[in-house]
């Protein structure tokens, strides 16, 4: 049987995780699933559960300013309803509009989706386009951590028992952009992704952005498609290029599987698609 | 320590519930009540869905401490003074009941809806409805009744 803590400040939740028995509870909507797998088979359960929901630190946002941050306690709900986040990072808002249902969206969390680190994690994707980097706090102290380090394998992290994720701190983007989230599904709600792509444009292709995620093990940039885009000239050609190259990269890291010959494809397609949507946001023409 | 919450705008105090137990199962096993539902236990099903604090959640995903001090409102506590709630009237009316299993997680999930929208659209109530599966009717007579009841929560039912 777990001890149910509800940490009222951040001292309360890391002295609770300190001896390294306890698991962070944010929204539930996942931990509840391991759990009630954990109580079907017979498995161990953690010996507390300590709900972050009520501490501060982890509702933070801030939007404007050289160091944007996003609390890790944020529910999906909010981060897809917030003005700000949809003025200043729509991919975000969009991204969090498209997890789950509405009834998971209240209370599924951007930092429990990182910490849960499933390979389809909508927020995830999302993220990694924005350049986050997660706060992490224990007893010592706190610590920096690129996305793709916290997040070292399928449903694994670098987080230990002692640690909660506090928030995201994103890169500042300039004024104008245009931002998509995109996400191939097989339900509209609820549906893990089987593809999505965060995809972020600013006017001159100074500093493209596009992550892929349910493509690789861990959550990515795609740093040669993003060299492709700052090099080229905007327009179909260029998207077109974009996408060849983004299921070339694919087909190198993850080898040609089962799943390769829907994958591929939609990569290339999706890709395509959703560079000249953002393109398009920015007044240009697809 | 007991765990206090409100249901359906009674006080309860409970003893001896486990960190890891879900709402769902207080609700059904401790309290008795019967009216939410356990589809799947993982959140794909939406049959489970009760408010806390008046906004739709699905309980099989909640765990029942996280609604200590809060206010959790169920199917039973819809009905005002021997009256339906105009939804649940207008799933009655419709036909949007066929099995009824799926019933009160679509209503709740309808009523968190009409909260923030008194106007949705069809496309709207859809996709406020897309975390709850209904096998029986085909979701046509359910889209029927959000409409109806949104009518009538804005002129008045009949
Ligand atoms: S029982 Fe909770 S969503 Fe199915
Ligand atoms: S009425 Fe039977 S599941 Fe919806």
């Amino acid at each position: 049987m777990s001890r149910f803590i509800h940490a009222a400040s951040l001292a309360e939740a890391l002295a609770a995780l300190a001896p390294g028995q306890g698991r962070v509870l944010a929204g539930g909507t996942d931990l509840m699933v391991a759990l009630r797998a954990a109580r079907l088979s017979g498995g161990d359960l953690p010996a507390e559960l300590v709900d972050v929901a009520a501490v501060p630190e982890l509702q933070q946002l801030e939007l404007e300013g050289p160091a944007p941050l996003v609390g890790a306690g944020l529910s999906f709900a909010r981060l897809a309803a917030d003005p700000g986040v949809r003025a200043r990072y729509p991919l975000l808002a969009q991204a969090a509009a498209s997890v789950g249902s509405q009834q998971v969206r209240h209370g599924a969390t951007i930092g429990g989706n990182v910490a849960n680190a499933s390979p389809a994690a909508d927020g995830v994707t999302a993220l990694a386009a924005l350049g986050a980097v997660a706060v992490i706090a224990s007893a010592q102290g706190q610590r920096p951590c690129p996305l793709g380090e916290l997040i070292s394998a399928p449903y694994q992290t670098t987080l230990r028992p002692q640690e909660v994720i506090l928030g995201f701190a994103l890169d500042p983007l300039p004024a104008r952009t245009g931002q998509v989230f995109a996400k191939v599904g097989r339900r509209q709600a609820l549906s893990v992704a089987r593809l999505n792509l965060a995809v972020c444009l600013d006017e001159r292709l100074q500093d493209p952005r596009l992550a892929l995620g349910s493509c690789f093990p861990t959550p990515r940039r795609l740093a040669q498609v993003e060299a492709l885009l700052r090099a080229g000239r905007p327009g179909p050609g260029l998207w077109q290029a974009a996408g060849e190259q983004a299921a070339a990269h694919f087909t190198n890291v993850c080898g040609w599987r089962e799943s390769a010959a829907y994958k591929v494809p939609a990569i290339r397609r999706v890709t395509a698609r959703t560079l000249a949507q953002a393109w398009a946001l920015l007044g240009g023409g697809s | 320590m007991d765990l206090c919450l409100t249901v359906n705008g009674q006080p309860i105090s409970l003893a001896e519930v486990p960190g890891e137990a879900s709402l769902l199962e207080v609700l059904r096993g401790r309290l008795g009540l019967l009216g939410t539902k356990e589809g799947c236990g993982v959140g794909e099903c939406g049959a489970c869905t009760v408010l806390l604090d008046g906004r739709a959640l699905n309980s099989c995903l909640t765990a029942a401490w996280q609604a200590a001090g809060r206010q959790v409102t169920t199917i039973e506590g819809l009905a005002q003074g021997g009256h339906l709630h105009p939804l649940q009237r207008a799933f009655v009316e419709t036909g949007a009941v066929q099995c009824g299993f799926c019933t009160p997680g679509m209503i709740l999930a309808a009523w968190d809806l009409l909260q923030r929208n008194d106007h949705p659209s069809d496309q709207e109530i859809k996709q406020a409805l897309a975390g709850n599966l209904c096998r029986c009717t085909g979701y046509h007579d359910i889209l029927r009744a959000v409409r109806r009841a949104a009518r009538w929560l804005r002129e008045g039912a009949p």
